[in-house]
């Protein structure tokens, strides 16, 4: 029987370890924690679907085209296609594994507006859609586990890939119960470890997101894609511990945005953009309200009280609780927070990196969200993603032999022991923490070349203090010897951001305030020799 | 603001108590109060010895994944949605879960929850509802974040090794609401599991952070 370890158990995650055990394959389910505690529970909006009897007008091809278009044209037409087609098939399956959609009075599923998409086409429950998913996976999993097809390993943290000569052969994990380095060897190795969340501190998401898998594998030889594409939501409300998320769906069920000017309300989206302003891509409506450099606000008050506490209970309970604001009387202020990284570990289309039997899946992987993602699209692309590369990872042959790690075992094992031996005076927390401060200041909505300049110079600084520390012996390992990995991956961002001299989508440089079609292509980069190599992806070896 | 803290460097160690002086901000939470605590400087209790970091968990930061259990002022809570502000008296006391086993201060081992769900087989396997679906319980039942804050409350609940509290119930509701061939196995082993011991305290209702009304999957299942 084939062995497959996936690092991560997320929905990604999940549905890859559902879809390879459906198909005998053995899988090895890695995560510090149980996956109730994973990011993908804070997922709110929904899922996007074209259904039979869709929304009058709607189509497939409908979906695909908006998609490409919020894309900023950079995700891949063959990889959008396999997305949006295989979205029917999706939702069917959650549905069998029992996910509770929202439900209209003859009994099928319900589909809210999003931004950027012509017509009514996300399929949500409530306003919890991840977490109704995560619980229905949840019970899948389980039912595998019985049958002794998936097993779960908890409390253990990834460390590195065992690579030889451009192929994996297994991961070195980090068992947080023994503090000990363990060596697992398999027929593949897929991570679905989430986005880069640490180079921003506290974003929307879990805190448990950090980049450090795909900084690690970019060290391992690894090419990580488009980068420089991180989403700011639009829409979060500030509370002392962070940015929440307040959903989308806020605008899908048609709340408004405005700012004051002489008591007086502008709503700034539908006076630029008409009536559907309010509900343009993620990309524009961040980027307008940093223009008006004025305290947005979001009303539903109008919806009145009956239908927020139908359609919007999570975003009611969630204003109150942390700001004790009453969405039925009062506008929500809000402003825009980084949400989601559309760029990752660059995969091909079966979802392979550039290290053979080495996959990538979810938001750590860049594939079908180009310059921008669409709300409605991740949960897709989790699920999807997941599916791709169980098919792929099944339909191969077994390996046969396996070579010999247990040099590189030793390695890991003698620094891990060097850094935890002594006490550091310069924790890893602080450095996080400066890590992020520099990120938010000069990889902000909008970026210059003197800005990421300066970026540059202090992860530079803290790369070479990094390398010199002691480990902070009242943390976890797993944060100390993390913190190489992060910072490196946030180096490569920078640089990617720098290299593209142009705006679009999310990516936008006041220095370079037009889009070139010249630049329509991805940036690809990779580890050389302790620096980044970048360039674009005009031969499309991403897209295939 | 005083606050003290039950603490345990190892899951063999002794717990023994250490109190910080917290001068942040006062709208934060008991999870933001640990944050400024740990990394606002060097950390040092209250008579300006240093001593190390506090372990405890965190994920989302928003009451929605459940990492963050703990007791707070005698009460089980999730910390990122408990705000010092909200909290009687002058100083905060907190203390991990008792039900579980400490593994690190605040930090517990909660998996005997997914543990039991395992063992009992709790999953729907083929998708098989019986007649009119009820999705809004459906919907309540499957928010469950198994944060373990219903079995630290429970007079019924000690270490998870016969009953299996209010967690479990919901998530025998759920698969018997959708498969109607596995209703009677699951009906043998919510009785032997939790309804044959359940004391009807409801307690498990009173800190849910998800509301769950776990007495409606109580009565639909005591049904069958």
């Amino acid at each position: 029987m084939k062995d497959v370890i996936v690092i991560g158990s997320g929905i990604a995650g999940m549905s890859c370890a559902v879809r390879c055990a459906q198909m005998g394959v053995h899988v090895t389910l890695v995560s510090p924690f149980p996956s109730e505690r994973s990011q993908s529970v804070m997922a709110a909006g929904g899922i996007n679907a074209v259904l039979p009897e869709p929304e009058e007008g709607d189509s497939i091809a409908s979906h695909i085209a908006d998609t490409l278009k919020g894309s900023g044209y950079l995700a891949g037409e063959k990889a959008v296609t396999g997305l949006c087609e295989g979205a029917g098939g999706i939702i069917a399956f959650l549905e069998r594994i029992g996910t509770v959609f929202s439900r209209d009075a003859s009994g099928r599923p319900m589909r809210r507006a999003f931004g950027g998409q012509s017509h009514k086409r996300t399929y949500y429950c409530g306003a919890s859609t991840g977490k109704q998913i995560v619980s229905a996976l949840v019970m899948e999993v389980r039912r595998f586990e019985a049958a002794g097809l998936i097993e779960r390993k908890l409390r253990c943290c990834f460390h590195s890939a065992l690579i030889r000569d451009g192929a994996c052969y297994g991961a070195l994990l980090f068992d947080e119960t023994s503090w000990q380095l363990i060596s697992l060897c398999a027929d593949a190795l897929v991570i679905a470890t989430g986005g880069q969340n640490a180079l921003f501190g506290k974003t929307t998401g879990s805190t448990q997101c950090d980049g450090y898998a795909a900084g690690r594998l970019f060290m391992q030889g690894a090419v990580l894609k488009n980068l420089e594409f991180i989403q700011y939501h639009p829409t979060t409300l500030e509370t002392p511990q962070k940015k929440m998320l307040v959903s989308e769906a806020a605008r899908g069920e048609g709340g408004r945005l405005f700012y004051l000017e002489n008591g007086r309300r502008v709503y700034f989206m539908e006076d630029k953009f008409g009536p559907g302003g309010n509900l343009m891509t993620r990309d524009v409506v961040s980027r307008e309200i940093c223009r008006t450099g004025k305290e947005v606000f979001l009303d539903v008050s109008f919806l009145g009280r009956k239908a927020i506490d139908e359609r919007l209970p999570e975003v009611r309970d969630l204003c109150a609780r942390y700001r004790g604001i009453d969405i039925a009387k009062d506008p929500i202020p809000v402003v825009p927070s980084v949400h989601f990284f559309m760029g990752g570990l660059a995969v091909h289309l079966n979802h392979e990196t550039s290290i053979r039997d080495l996959f990538a899946i979810g938001e750590c992987a860049s594939m079908y969200h180009g310059a921008n993602r669409l709300g409605g699209n991740s949960l897709l692309a989790a699920l999807y993603s997941g599916f791709v590369a169980a098919e792929e990872i099944a339909a191969r042959p077994g390996k046969e032999s396996w070579p010999d790690f247990s040099g590189d075992l030793k390695r890991e094992e003698a620094a891990l022991k060097l850094g935890m031996s002594s006490e550091s005076s310069f924790p890893v927390m602080y450095i996080r923490d400066m890590l992020a401060e520099t990120m938010r200041d000069h990889l902000g909505i909008v970026r210059s070349e003197e800005s990421l300049a300066k970026g540059l110079e202090e992860i530079d600084y803290y790369l070479s203090v990094a390398e010199r520390i002691r480990y902070d012996s009242s943390v976890l390992p797993y944060f100390n010897y993390s913190i190489t990995g992060i910072l490196t991956i946030a180096r490569a961002t920078l640089q990617c951001a720098r290299a593209r001299t142009e705006s679009r989508g999310a990516h936008i440089r006041s220095d370079y305030p037009e889009t070139d079609p010249g630049r329509q292509f991805a940036t690809l980069v990779s580890f050389d020799q302790g620096g980044c190599r970048v360039w674009l992806d005009k031969e499309h070896i991403y897209e295939s | 603001m005083k606050v003290k803290i039950l603490r345990q460097q190892f899951p063999s160690s002794e717990p023994y108590w250490e109190i910080f002086e917290y001068d942040g901000p006062e709208n934060n939470s008991v999870a933001g109060v640990l944050d400024y605590i740990n990394y606002h400087d060097d950390i040092a209790d209250i008579t300006g010895r240093k001593t190390t970091r506090i372990g405890w968990e965190c994920s989302c930061l928003q009451g929605i994944c459940g990492s963050c259990a703990m007791v707070i002022n005698g009460r089980p809570a999730l910390a990122c949605e408990t705000f010092v502000k909200d909290l009687k008296g002058k100083d905060i006391e907190i203390r991990p879960l008792q039900k579980f086993p400490v593994i690190k201060d605040l930090i517990t081992d909660r998996s005997s929850i997914q543990e039991n769900l395992m063992k009992t087989n709790i999953y729907i396997g083929e998708y098989q509802p019986s007649g009119e679906e009820e999705h809004l319980h459906q919907y309540t039942a499957a928010k469950c974040l198994k944060c373990g804050l219903c079995l630290e409350v429970c007079p019924n609940y000690v270490d998870g090794r016969t009953f299996y509290g209010a967690a479990f119930a919901n998530d025998c509701y759920l698969v018997s609401a959708r498969n109607h061939t596995k209703a009677k196995e699951i009906g043998k082993v919510y009785d032997a599991h939790f309804g044959n011991a359940c004391s009807k305290s409801l307690s498990c209702m009173d800190v849910c952070p998800m509301n769950i009304p776990t007495i409606a999957s109580v009565a639909r299942l005591n049904r069958k």
